[in-house]
Protein backbone atom coordinates (compact mmCIF):
# COMPACT_ATOMS: atom_id res chain seq x y z
CA UNK A 1 0.00 0.00 0.00
CA UNK A 2 2.78 2.39 0.94
CA UNK A 3 6.33 2.01 -0.32
CA UNK A 4 9.16 4.32 0.63
CA UNK A 5 12.38 3.75 -1.31
CA UNK A 6 15.79 5.22 -0.50
CA UNK A 7 14.18 8.41 0.73
CA UNK A 8 16.42 11.33 1.71
CA UNK A 9 15.02 14.40 3.45
CA UNK A 10 16.23 17.12 5.73
CA UNK A 11 16.17 20.70 6.87
CA UNK A 12 18.55 22.89 4.88
CA UNK A 13 22.05 21.48 5.32
CA UNK A 14 20.95 19.00 7.95
CA UNK A 15 20.01 15.64 6.49
CA UNK A 16 17.55 13.91 8.81
CA UNK A 17 16.78 10.86 6.68
CA UNK A 18 19.63 9.21 4.81
CA UNK A 19 18.04 6.71 2.47
CA UNK A 20 15.14 5.04 4.25
CA UNK A 21 13.12 2.08 2.95
CA UNK A 22 9.78 1.31 4.51
CA UNK A 23 6.87 -0.80 3.32
CA UNK A 24 3.36 -0.89 4.73
CA UNK A 25 0.89 -3.51 3.51
CA UNK A 26 -2.86 -3.26 3.69
CA UNK A 27 -4.33 -4.05 7.10
CA UNK A 28 -0.99 -3.90 8.93
CA UNK A 29 0.02 -1.94 11.98
CA UNK A 30 3.57 -0.81 11.33
CA UNK A 31 5.60 0.85 14.04
CA UNK A 32 8.65 3.03 13.56
CA UNK A 33 10.59 3.45 16.77
CA UNK A 34 13.78 5.23 17.55
CA UNK A 35 15.46 7.65 19.95
CA UNK A 36 15.28 11.45 19.77
CA UNK A 37 16.56 12.86 16.52
CA UNK A 38 16.35 9.59 14.64
CA UNK A 39 14.19 11.17 11.95
CA UNK A 40 10.85 9.59 12.88
CA UNK A 41 8.76 12.76 12.65
CA UNK A 42 10.60 13.82 9.50
CA UNK A 43 9.63 10.49 7.98
CA UNK A 44 5.91 11.04 8.61
CA UNK A 45 6.04 14.69 7.56
CA UNK A 46 7.69 13.75 4.29
CA UNK A 47 5.28 10.91 3.51
CA UNK A 48 2.28 13.14 4.23
CA UNK A 49 3.58 15.93 1.98
CA UNK A 50 4.36 18.53 4.64
CA UNK A 51 8.02 18.24 3.55
CA UNK A 52 9.47 17.42 0.14
CA UNK A 53 12.09 14.65 -0.04
CA UNK A 54 15.39 15.54 -1.71
CA UNK A 55 15.85 12.06 -3.16
CA UNK A 56 14.14 8.71 -3.35
CA UNK A 57 10.54 7.89 -4.07
CA UNK A 58 7.27 7.36 -2.22
CA UNK A 59 4.48 5.26 -3.69
CA UNK A 60 0.97 5.09 -2.28
CA UNK A 61 -1.41 2.53 -3.77
CA UNK A 62 0.94 2.25 -6.73
CA UNK A 63 1.29 5.94 -7.58
CA UNK A 64 4.23 8.26 -6.99
CA UNK A 65 3.18 10.81 -4.37
CA UNK A 66 6.43 12.52 -3.38
CA UNK A 67 6.22 16.28 -3.89
CA UNK A 68 2.42 16.41 -3.66
CA UNK A 69 0.81 18.81 -1.16
CA UNK A 70 -0.66 17.51 2.10
CA UNK A 71 -4.24 18.46 1.25
CA UNK A 72 -4.05 16.50 -2.03
CA UNK A 73 -2.72 13.42 -0.27
CA UNK A 74 -5.34 13.74 2.42
CA UNK A 75 -8.03 13.58 -0.25
CA UNK A 76 -6.41 10.41 -1.57
CA UNK A 77 -6.78 8.67 1.77
CA UNK A 78 -3.50 9.37 3.53
CA UNK A 79 -4.15 10.89 6.94
CA UNK A 80 -1.62 12.20 9.45
CA UNK A 81 -2.02 13.03 13.11
CA UNK A 82 0.95 15.29 13.78
CA UNK A 83 2.99 15.10 16.95
CA UNK A 84 1.64 16.83 20.02
CA UNK A 85 -2.14 16.72 19.59
CA UNK A 86 -2.79 19.33 16.95
CA UNK A 87 -6.42 20.14 17.56
CA UNK A 88 -8.22 23.41 16.85
CA UNK A 89 -8.35 24.77 20.38
CA UNK A 90 -10.87 27.59 20.13
CA UNK A 91 -13.29 25.57 18.01
CA UNK A 92 -15.82 23.22 19.60
CA UNK A 93 -15.41 19.45 19.57
CA UNK A 94 -18.19 19.31 17.01
CA UNK A 95 -16.45 21.80 14.74
CA UNK A 96 -13.14 19.95 15.08
CA UNK A 97 -14.84 16.77 13.91
CA UNK A 98 -16.59 18.62 11.09
CA UNK A 99 -13.25 19.88 9.80
CA UNK A 100 -12.12 16.25 9.67
CA UNK A 101 -15.13 15.25 7.59
CA UNK A 102 -14.83 18.32 5.36
CA UNK A 103 -13.23 16.55 2.41
CA UNK A 104 -16.11 14.10 2.09
CA UNK A 105 -19.19 14.69 0.01
CA UNK A 106 -21.42 11.84 1.25
CA UNK A 107 -23.22 13.56 4.11
CA UNK A 108 -25.35 10.56 5.14
CA UNK A 109 -22.23 8.42 5.59
CA UNK A 110 -20.53 11.22 7.48
CA UNK A 111 -23.40 11.28 9.93
CA UNK A 112 -23.22 7.55 10.58
CA UNK A 113 -19.42 7.74 10.87
CA UNK A 114 -19.82 10.60 13.32
CA UNK A 115 -22.04 8.34 15.46
CA UNK A 116 -19.43 5.60 15.16
CA UNK A 117 -16.54 7.74 16.43
CA UNK A 118 -18.70 9.16 19.20
CA UNK A 119 -19.42 5.57 20.26
CA UNK A 120 -15.72 4.76 20.12
CA UNK A 121 -14.81 7.88 22.12
CA UNK A 122 -17.73 8.48 24.51
CA UNK A 123 -16.01 11.45 26.17
CA UNK A 124 -16.31 13.37 22.89
CA UNK A 125 -20.07 12.88 22.84
CA UNK A 126 -20.22 14.25 26.36
CA UNK A 127 -18.22 17.34 25.36
CA UNK A 128 -19.66 17.61 21.85
CA UNK A 129 -20.61 21.30 22.03
CA UNK A 130 -17.75 22.25 24.30
CA UNK A 131 -14.56 24.08 23.37
CA UNK A 132 -11.79 21.66 22.41
CA UNK A 133 -9.07 23.60 24.25
CA UNK A 134 -10.77 22.68 27.54
CA UNK A 135 -10.26 18.94 27.01
CA UNK A 136 -7.51 17.13 28.88
CA UNK A 137 -4.43 15.86 27.07
CA UNK A 138 -5.76 12.34 26.58
CA UNK A 139 -9.13 13.62 25.44
CA UNK A 140 -7.41 15.91 22.95
CA UNK A 141 -5.45 12.97 21.56
CA UNK A 142 -8.70 11.03 21.20
CA UNK A 143 -10.23 14.00 19.44
CA UNK A 144 -7.27 14.18 17.05
CA UNK A 145 -7.66 10.49 16.25
CA UNK A 146 -11.44 10.79 15.87
CA UNK A 147 -11.01 13.74 13.52
CA UNK A 148 -8.65 11.79 11.29
CA UNK A 149 -10.94 8.78 11.18
CA UNK A 150 -13.74 10.97 9.85
CA UNK A 151 -11.58 11.57 6.78
CA UNK A 152 -12.06 7.83 6.24
CA UNK A 153 -8.42 7.33 5.33
CA UNK A 154 -6.94 4.20 3.81
CA UNK A 155 -3.76 4.72 5.81
CA UNK A 156 -3.57 6.59 9.09
CA UNK A 157 -0.18 7.84 10.28
CA UNK A 158 0.21 8.84 13.91
CA UNK A 159 3.18 10.65 15.38
CA UNK A 160 3.72 9.57 19.01
CA UNK A 161 0.16 8.85 20.16
CA UNK A 162 1.36 8.22 23.72
CA UNK A 163 3.36 11.46 24.09
CA UNK A 164 2.78 13.03 27.48
CA UNK A 165 -0.09 10.75 28.45
CA UNK A 166 -0.54 8.76 31.64
CA UNK A 167 -0.22 4.95 31.27
CA UNK A 168 -3.93 4.44 31.87
CA UNK A 169 -4.80 6.92 29.13
CA UNK A 170 -2.29 5.30 26.77
CA UNK A 171 -4.21 2.06 27.36
CA UNK A 172 -7.38 3.76 26.16
CA UNK A 173 -5.69 5.24 23.11
CA UNK A 174 -4.04 1.94 22.14
CA UNK A 175 -7.28 0.14 22.74
CA UNK A 176 -9.08 2.40 20.31
CA UNK A 177 -6.25 2.00 17.78
CA UNK A 178 -6.61 -1.77 17.98
CA UNK A 179 -10.36 -1.52 17.41
CA UNK A 180 -9.78 0.71 14.38
CA UNK A 181 -7.26 -1.73 12.93
CA UNK A 182 -9.78 -4.54 13.37
CA UNK A 183 -12.22 -2.58 11.20
CA UNK A 184 -9.62 -2.67 8.41
CA UNK A 185 -7.72 0.58 8.88
CA UNK A 186 -4.00 0.40 8.10
CA UNK A 187 -1.81 2.18 10.62
CA UNK A 188 1.72 3.58 10.52
CA UNK A 189 2.68 4.69 14.01
CA UNK A 190 5.81 6.43 15.24
CA UNK A 191 6.76 5.92 18.88
CA UNK A 192 9.72 6.94 20.95
CA UNK A 193 9.58 4.02 23.34
CA UNK A 194 9.52 0.35 22.45
CA UNK A 195 7.53 -0.52 25.56
CA UNK A 196 3.98 -0.70 24.20
CA UNK A 197 4.83 -1.51 20.64
CA UNK A 198 4.77 -5.31 20.77
CA UNK A 199 1.13 -5.63 21.76
CA UNK A 200 -0.13 -4.01 18.58
CA UNK A 201 2.56 -4.20 15.89
CA UNK A 202 2.50 -6.42 12.83
CA UNK A 203 5.91 -5.10 11.86
CA UNK A 204 8.54 -2.88 13.43
CA UNK A 205 11.27 -0.65 12.05
CA UNK A 206 13.98 0.78 14.25
CA UNK A 207 15.28 4.12 13.02
CA UNK A 208 18.61 5.54 14.20
CA UNK A 209 20.41 8.61 12.87
CA UNK A 210 18.27 8.69 9.76
CA UNK A 211 18.70 5.03 8.82
CA UNK A 212 16.71 1.87 9.36
CA UNK A 213 18.93 -0.26 11.57
CA UNK A 214 16.51 -3.11 12.17
CA UNK A 215 13.26 -4.33 10.69
CA UNK A 216 11.16 -7.38 11.27
CA UNK A 217 7.76 -8.92 11.93
CA UNK A 218 6.55 -9.21 15.46
CA UNK A 219 7.29 -12.94 15.53
CA UNK A 220 10.88 -12.38 14.49
CA UNK A 221 11.48 -9.79 17.16
CA UNK A 222 10.15 -11.63 20.19
CA UNK A 223 13.70 -11.54 21.50
CA UNK A 224 13.55 -7.93 22.66
CA UNK A 225 17.27 -7.74 23.28
CA UNK A 226 17.89 -7.39 19.53
CA UNK A 227 15.38 -4.56 19.48
CA UNK A 228 17.00 -2.84 22.43
CA UNK A 229 20.44 -3.28 20.92
CA UNK A 230 19.36 -1.68 17.68
CA UNK A 231 17.55 1.06 19.54
CA UNK A 232 20.49 1.98 21.72
CA UNK A 233 23.06 1.40 18.99
CA UNK A 234 25.05 -1.46 20.54
CA UNK A 235 27.15 -3.36 18.05
CA UNK A 236 25.14 -6.07 16.35
CA UNK A 237 27.19 -9.01 17.61
CA UNK A 238 26.41 -7.96 21.15
CA UNK A 239 22.70 -8.44 20.40
CA UNK B 1 -37.00 28.45 19.13
CA UNK B 2 -34.02 26.54 17.74
CA UNK B 3 -33.86 28.88 14.75
CA UNK B 4 -33.93 31.82 17.12
CA UNK B 5 -31.12 30.20 19.07
CA UNK B 6 -29.03 29.72 15.94
CA UNK B 7 -29.59 33.29 14.78
CA UNK B 8 -28.95 34.72 18.23
CA UNK B 9 -25.31 35.76 17.60
CA UNK B 10 -26.53 37.94 14.71
CA UNK B 11 -29.72 39.22 16.31
CA UNK B 12 -27.88 40.17 19.49
CA UNK B 13 -25.75 42.51 17.39
CA UNK B 14 -28.25 43.87 14.88
CA UNK B 15 -31.21 44.53 17.17
CA UNK B 16 -29.36 46.78 19.67
CA UNK B 17 -27.74 48.67 16.79
CA UNK B 18 -31.16 49.25 15.25
CA UNK B 19 -32.47 50.41 18.63
CA UNK B 20 -29.64 52.93 19.01
CA UNK B 21 -30.13 54.20 15.46
CA UNK B 22 -33.87 54.63 16.02
CA UNK B 23 -33.24 56.59 19.22
CA UNK B 24 -30.72 58.84 17.47
CA UNK B 25 -33.06 59.33 14.54
CA UNK B 26 -35.87 60.37 16.87
CA UNK B 27 -34.07 62.40 19.51
CA UNK B 28 -30.49 63.03 18.42
CA UNK B 29 -29.11 66.24 16.95
CA UNK B 30 -27.91 66.43 13.36
CA UNK B 31 -24.33 66.29 14.62
CA UNK B 32 -24.88 63.09 16.57
CA UNK B 33 -26.61 61.54 13.60
CA UNK B 34 -23.66 62.39 11.34
CA UNK B 35 -21.13 60.94 13.73
CA UNK B 36 -23.21 57.78 14.15
CA UNK B 37 -23.56 57.34 10.40
CA UNK B 38 -19.81 57.57 10.02
CA UNK B 39 -19.35 55.03 12.82
CA UNK B 40 -21.73 52.62 11.07
CA UNK B 41 -19.74 52.95 7.83
CA UNK B 42 -16.57 52.25 9.78
CA UNK B 43 -18.36 49.21 11.16
CA UNK B 44 -18.98 47.97 7.62
CA UNK B 45 -15.28 48.34 6.90
CA UNK B 46 -14.24 46.76 10.20
CA UNK B 47 -16.43 43.73 9.53
CA UNK B 48 -14.93 43.46 6.06
CA UNK B 49 -11.50 43.39 7.66
CA UNK B 50 -12.74 40.93 10.29
CA UNK B 51 -13.96 38.45 7.67
CA UNK B 52 -10.36 37.99 6.60
CA UNK B 53 -8.25 38.91 9.64
CA UNK B 54 -10.52 37.47 12.34
CA UNK B 55 -11.03 34.10 10.73
CA UNK B 56 -7.54 33.63 9.29
CA UNK B 57 -5.54 35.16 12.16
CA UNK B 58 -3.59 37.24 9.62
CA UNK B 59 -3.94 40.97 10.22
CA UNK B 60 -4.32 42.92 7.02
CA UNK B 61 -3.13 46.51 6.99
CA UNK B 62 -4.03 46.95 3.36
CA UNK B 63 -7.81 46.78 3.21
CA UNK B 64 -8.06 50.55 2.71
CA UNK B 65 -6.81 49.76 -0.80
CA UNK B 66 -10.11 48.14 -1.72
CA UNK B 67 -12.02 50.88 0.03
CA UNK B 68 -10.21 53.52 -2.05
CA UNK B 69 -10.64 51.63 -5.30
CA UNK B 70 -14.40 51.40 -4.85
CA UNK B 71 -14.72 55.02 -3.68
CA UNK B 72 -12.86 56.32 -6.72
CA UNK B 73 -14.76 54.01 -9.04
CA UNK B 74 -18.11 55.30 -7.86
CA UNK B 75 -16.84 58.89 -7.99
CA UNK B 76 -15.82 58.44 -11.63
CA UNK B 77 -19.26 57.16 -12.49
CA UNK B 78 -21.54 59.48 -10.56
CA UNK B 79 -19.73 62.74 -9.92
CA UNK B 80 -19.90 66.16 -11.43
CA UNK B 81 -20.95 65.77 -15.06
CA UNK B 82 -19.85 69.25 -16.04
CA UNK B 83 -16.37 69.27 -14.49
CA UNK B 84 -15.42 65.67 -15.16
CA UNK B 85 -14.23 66.10 -18.76
CA UNK B 86 -11.84 68.83 -17.60
CA UNK B 87 -10.62 67.65 -14.19
CA UNK B 88 -10.44 63.94 -15.00
CA UNK B 89 -9.67 64.07 -18.70
CA UNK B 90 -7.78 60.77 -18.64
CA UNK B 91 -10.89 58.69 -17.94
CA UNK B 92 -12.13 56.44 -20.76
CA UNK B 93 -14.61 58.36 -22.91
CA UNK B 94 -17.73 56.41 -21.95
CA UNK B 95 -17.15 57.12 -18.28
CA UNK B 96 -15.94 60.67 -18.78
CA UNK B 97 -18.92 61.76 -20.84
CA UNK B 98 -21.69 59.89 -19.02
CA UNK B 99 -23.16 59.90 -15.55
CA UNK B 100 -24.38 56.53 -14.33
CA UNK B 101 -27.30 55.74 -12.01
CA UNK B 102 -26.31 55.37 -8.35
CA UNK B 103 -27.11 51.71 -7.74
CA UNK B 104 -25.34 50.24 -10.79
CA UNK B 105 -22.40 52.53 -10.07
CA UNK B 106 -22.23 51.26 -6.48
CA UNK B 107 -22.45 47.62 -7.55
CA UNK B 108 -19.78 47.87 -10.24
CA UNK B 109 -17.48 49.72 -7.83
CA UNK B 110 -17.90 47.03 -5.19
CA UNK B 111 -17.32 44.44 -7.88
CA UNK B 112 -14.11 46.14 -8.95
CA UNK B 113 -12.83 46.19 -5.36
CA UNK B 114 -13.57 42.47 -5.06
CA UNK B 115 -11.80 41.67 -8.32
CA UNK B 116 -8.72 43.62 -7.23
CA UNK B 117 -8.78 41.80 -3.87
CA UNK B 118 -8.95 38.46 -5.66
CA UNK B 119 -6.16 39.33 -8.09
CA UNK B 120 -3.78 40.65 -5.45
CA UNK B 121 -4.75 37.75 -3.19
CA UNK B 122 -3.61 35.30 -5.87
CA UNK B 123 -0.07 36.41 -5.06
CA UNK B 124 -0.26 37.61 -1.46
CA UNK B 125 -2.05 34.56 -0.06
CA UNK B 126 0.85 32.33 -1.10
CA UNK B 127 2.91 34.01 1.62
CA UNK B 128 3.06 32.80 5.19
CA UNK B 129 1.12 34.74 7.77
CA UNK B 130 3.48 37.54 8.84
CA UNK B 131 4.79 38.13 5.31
CA UNK B 132 1.20 38.29 4.09
CA UNK B 133 0.41 40.95 6.70
CA UNK B 134 3.34 43.12 5.69
CA UNK B 135 2.68 42.67 1.99
CA UNK B 136 -0.89 43.97 2.37
CA UNK B 137 0.67 47.15 3.73
CA UNK B 138 2.88 47.28 0.65
CA UNK B 139 -0.23 46.92 -1.51
CA UNK B 140 -1.77 49.98 0.12
CA UNK B 141 1.40 52.01 -0.47
CA UNK B 142 1.46 51.02 -4.13
CA UNK B 143 -2.14 52.13 -4.59
CA UNK B 144 -1.53 55.33 -2.67
CA UNK B 145 1.43 56.28 -4.86
CA UNK B 146 -0.42 55.48 -8.07
CA UNK B 147 -3.60 57.35 -7.16
CA UNK B 148 -1.68 60.35 -5.80
CA UNK B 149 0.18 60.77 -9.07
CA UNK B 150 -2.31 59.66 -11.71
CA UNK B 151 -3.50 63.24 -11.98
CA UNK B 152 -5.55 63.03 -15.16
CA UNK B 153 -7.73 60.25 -13.73
CA UNK B 154 -7.76 60.64 -9.96
CA UNK B 155 -7.00 64.38 -9.69
CA UNK B 156 -3.87 63.36 -7.82
CA UNK B 157 -3.86 64.34 -4.19
CA UNK B 158 -6.66 66.88 -4.69
CA UNK B 159 -10.13 66.10 -3.48
CA UNK B 160 -12.89 65.08 -5.88
CA UNK B 161 -16.00 66.99 -4.81
CA UNK B 162 -19.62 66.94 -5.80
CA UNK B 163 -20.61 63.29 -5.42
CA UNK B 164 -24.31 62.74 -4.78
CA UNK B 165 -24.86 62.38 -1.02
CA UNK B 166 -27.43 59.68 -0.37
CA UNK B 167 -26.10 57.73 2.61
CA UNK B 168 -28.41 58.35 5.56
CA UNK B 169 -28.10 56.70 8.95
CA UNK B 170 -30.71 54.12 7.92
CA UNK B 171 -28.83 53.17 4.75
CA UNK B 172 -25.64 52.83 6.78
CA UNK B 173 -27.47 50.66 9.32
CA UNK B 174 -28.96 48.51 6.56
CA UNK B 175 -25.52 47.90 5.05
CA UNK B 176 -23.99 47.18 8.47
CA UNK B 177 -26.74 44.65 9.22
CA UNK B 178 -26.26 43.07 5.81
CA UNK B 179 -22.51 42.59 6.25
CA UNK B 180 -22.99 41.27 9.80
CA UNK B 181 -25.27 38.59 8.34
CA UNK B 182 -22.81 37.87 5.51
CA UNK B 183 -19.87 37.65 7.91
CA UNK B 184 -21.79 35.29 10.19
CA UNK B 185 -22.98 33.03 7.38
CA UNK B 186 -19.43 32.90 6.08
CA UNK B 187 -17.85 32.03 9.40
CA UNK B 188 -20.19 29.12 10.07
CA UNK B 189 -19.91 27.89 6.49
CA UNK B 190 -17.62 25.10 5.35
CA UNK B 191 -15.01 27.56 4.08
CA UNK B 192 -15.20 29.71 7.19
CA UNK B 193 -14.74 26.68 9.41
CA UNK B 194 -11.73 25.56 7.38
CA UNK B 195 -10.16 29.00 7.64
CA UNK B 196 -10.68 29.12 11.41
CA UNK B 197 -9.05 25.69 11.58
CA UNK B 198 -5.98 27.05 9.76
CA UNK B 199 -5.89 29.94 12.22
CA UNK B 200 -5.68 27.50 15.12
CA UNK B 201 -3.22 25.06 13.62
CA UNK B 202 -1.84 25.21 10.09
CA UNK B 203 -0.31 21.74 10.16
CA UNK B 204 -3.39 19.95 11.42
CA UNK B 205 -5.63 21.89 9.07
CA UNK B 206 -3.53 20.85 6.09
CA UNK B 207 -3.51 17.29 7.36
CA UNK B 208 -7.32 17.48 7.38
CA UNK B 209 -7.37 18.36 3.70
CA UNK B 210 -7.61 22.14 3.96
CA UNK B 211 -5.68 24.24 1.48
CA UNK B 212 -4.19 27.24 3.30
CA UNK B 213 -4.00 29.12 0.02
CA UNK B 214 -7.58 28.68 -1.17
CA UNK B 215 -9.26 29.07 2.19
CA UNK B 216 -7.39 32.36 2.71
CA UNK B 217 -7.95 33.59 -0.83
CA UNK B 218 -11.71 33.11 -0.57
CA UNK B 219 -11.87 35.13 2.65
CA UNK B 220 -9.57 37.81 1.26
CA UNK B 221 -11.80 38.23 -1.80
CA UNK B 222 -15.01 38.33 0.22
CA UNK B 223 -13.54 40.89 2.60
CA UNK B 224 -12.40 42.91 -0.43
CA UNK B 225 -16.01 43.14 -1.60
CA UNK B 226 -17.17 44.30 1.83
CA UNK B 227 -14.35 46.86 2.10
CA UNK B 228 -15.47 48.08 -1.33
CA UNK B 229 -19.00 48.55 -0.02
CA UNK B 230 -17.56 50.63 2.82
CA UNK B 231 -15.67 52.71 0.25
CA UNK B 232 -18.85 53.44 -1.71
CA UNK B 233 -20.64 54.40 1.50
CA UNK B 234 -17.79 56.70 2.58
CA UNK B 235 -17.80 58.42 -0.82
CA UNK B 236 -21.54 59.03 -0.89
CA UNK B 237 -21.67 60.00 2.77
CA UNK B 238 -18.95 62.67 2.56
CA UNK B 239 -19.72 63.70 -1.00
CA UNK B 240 -15.98 63.95 -1.54
CA UNK B 241 -13.17 61.51 -2.26
CA UNK B 242 -9.54 62.09 -1.42
CA UNK B 243 -6.74 59.52 -1.40
CA UNK B 244 -5.42 60.93 1.88
CA UNK B 245 -8.51 59.55 3.64
CA UNK B 246 -7.65 56.02 2.60
CA UNK B 247 -4.26 55.69 4.21
CA UNK B 248 -2.47 54.88 7.43
CA UNK B 249 -4.52 57.00 9.85
CA UNK B 250 -7.79 55.39 8.98
CA UNK B 251 -6.26 51.92 8.70
CA UNK B 252 -4.76 51.99 12.14
CA UNK B 253 -7.87 53.48 13.70
CA UNK B 254 -9.89 50.53 12.47
CA UNK B 255 -7.25 47.94 13.33
CA UNK B 256 -7.21 49.48 16.82
CA UNK B 257 -11.00 49.12 17.00
CA UNK B 258 -10.71 45.44 16.08
CA UNK B 259 -7.90 44.80 18.56
CA UNK B 260 -9.79 46.49 21.37
CA UNK B 261 -13.09 44.75 20.65
CA UNK B 262 -11.48 41.39 20.02
CA UNK B 263 -10.16 40.38 16.63
CA UNK B 264 -11.44 36.82 16.65
CA UNK B 265 -15.17 37.30 16.82
CA UNK B 266 -17.87 39.19 14.99
CA UNK B 267 -19.20 40.50 18.29
CA UNK B 268 -15.71 41.81 19.03
CA UNK B 269 -15.66 43.82 15.80
CA UNK B 270 -19.05 45.39 16.54
CA UNK B 271 -18.26 46.11 20.19
CA UNK B 272 -14.83 47.55 19.32
CA UNK B 273 -16.13 49.95 16.69
CA UNK B 274 -19.03 51.09 18.88
CA UNK B 275 -16.92 51.53 21.99
CA UNK B 276 -14.09 53.43 20.31
CA UNK B 277 -16.45 55.61 18.27
CA UNK B 278 -18.18 56.70 21.48
CA UNK B 279 -14.87 57.34 23.27
CA UNK B 280 -13.47 59.35 20.36
CA UNK B 281 -16.60 61.46 20.08
CA UNK B 282 -16.71 62.19 23.82
CA UNK B 283 -13.11 63.35 23.91
CA UNK B 284 -13.43 65.26 20.66
CA UNK B 285 -16.21 67.25 22.28
CA UNK B 286 -14.15 67.70 25.40
CA UNK B 287 -11.32 69.09 23.27
CA UNK B 288 -13.71 71.58 21.68
CA UNK B 289 -14.86 72.56 25.16
CA UNK B 290 -17.98 72.27 27.25
CA UNK B 291 -19.46 74.44 29.92
CA UNK B 292 -20.15 73.42 33.50
CA UNK B 293 -22.35 76.11 35.02
CA UNK B 294 -20.68 79.36 34.04
CA UNK B 295 -17.22 77.79 33.62
CA UNK B 296 -15.88 76.95 30.17
CA UNK B 297 -13.69 73.86 30.25
CA UNK B 298 -11.71 71.96 27.66
CA UNK B 299 -8.92 69.41 27.50
CA UNK B 300 -5.76 69.94 25.44
CA UNK B 301 -5.99 69.22 21.73
CA UNK B 302 -4.67 65.81 20.78
CA UNK B 303 -5.59 64.14 24.06
CA UNK B 304 -8.19 62.08 22.19
CA UNK B 305 -5.39 60.23 20.34
CA UNK B 306 -3.48 59.71 23.58
CA UNK B 307 -6.55 58.26 25.29
CA UNK B 308 -7.09 55.89 22.38
CA UNK B 309 -3.46 54.74 22.55
CA UNK B 310 -3.81 54.32 26.31
CA UNK B 311 -6.92 52.16 25.97
CA UNK B 312 -5.20 50.02 23.39
CA UNK B 313 -2.20 49.48 25.64
CA UNK B 314 -4.40 48.54 28.59
CA UNK B 315 -6.30 46.04 26.47
CA UNK B 316 -3.10 44.49 25.12
CA UNK B 317 -1.68 44.14 28.62
CA UNK B 318 -4.72 42.96 30.55
CA UNK B 319 -7.04 41.40 28.00
CA UNK B 320 -5.10 40.32 24.98
CA UNK B 321 -8.06 38.79 23.17
CA UNK B 322 -10.02 42.08 23.34
CA UNK B 323 -13.16 43.12 25.18
CA UNK B 324 -15.17 40.19 23.85
CA UNK B 325 -12.26 37.77 24.26
CA UNK B 326 -12.83 36.21 20.85
CA UNK B 327 -16.31 35.02 21.81
CA UNK B 328 -19.66 35.40 20.13
CA UNK B 329 -22.74 36.34 22.09
CA UNK B 330 -24.60 33.13 22.68
CA UNK B 331 -28.11 32.11 23.52
CA UNK B 332 -28.30 32.21 27.33
CA UNK B 333 -29.78 28.73 27.77
CA UNK B 334 -27.49 26.75 25.55
CA UNK B 335 -24.53 24.53 26.30
CA UNK B 336 -21.46 25.82 28.15
CA UNK B 337 -17.86 25.75 26.98
CA UNK B 338 -17.19 22.60 28.96
CA UNK B 339 -20.21 20.86 27.47
CA UNK B 340 -22.71 21.21 30.32
CA UNK B 341 -25.86 23.31 30.14
CA UNK B 342 -25.64 26.82 31.51
CA UNK B 343 -27.96 28.05 34.25
CA UNK B 344 -30.97 30.21 33.46
CA UNK B 345 -30.28 33.93 33.24
CA UNK B 346 -26.59 33.75 32.49
CA UNK B 347 -25.40 35.03 29.13
CA UNK B 348 -22.90 32.44 28.05
CA UNK B 349 -20.05 33.26 25.73
CA UNK B 350 -18.70 30.75 23.26
CA UNK B 351 -15.20 30.06 22.05
CA UNK B 352 -12.66 31.43 24.39
CA UNK B 353 -9.54 32.53 22.60
CA UNK B 354 -7.66 32.38 25.89
CA UNK B 355 -8.00 28.75 26.72
CA UNK B 356 -4.77 26.83 27.05
CA UNK B 357 -2.55 29.56 25.69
Amino acid sequence: MLEVKQMVAGYGRLTALKGVDITVKEGEVVFVVGPNGAGKSTLLKTISGLMTPTAGEIRFQGDRIDGRGPETLCRRGLALIPEGRHIFKTLTVQENLQVGAMIRKDSADVRSDMEMVLDTFPILRERFKGVAGYLSGGEQQQLAIARSILQRPALLMIDEPSLGLAPLVIDQVYDSLRKLNETGLTLLIVEQSTGRVMELASRIYVLRNGKVVLEGDREELTDTSALDAAYFGFSSDAA
Amino acid sequence: MRIFERLFPVLALVVPLAGVVWTIDQFGSAGVERVSTEALIRLVFAIGLYIFAGNSGIVSFGHMTFCAIAAYATAWQTCCAMLKPITMSGLPAFIRDNTFPLLPAALTSIGLAGVVAFTSGLILMRLSSLSASISTLALMFILNVIYSNWTTVTMGSSTIVGLPVYVTIWIALGCAALVIVIAYLYQVSRWGLMLRATREDEVAAQASGTSLYWSRLIAFTLSGFVAGLAGVLFAHFMGTVSIANFFLNHTFLIVAMLVIGGMQSLAGAVVGVTFISVVIELFRRAEVGFSVGSMQMSIPAGSQELILAGIMLLILIFRKAGIMGGKELRWPWSVRDDGTVAGVGQVRLARSANCHR
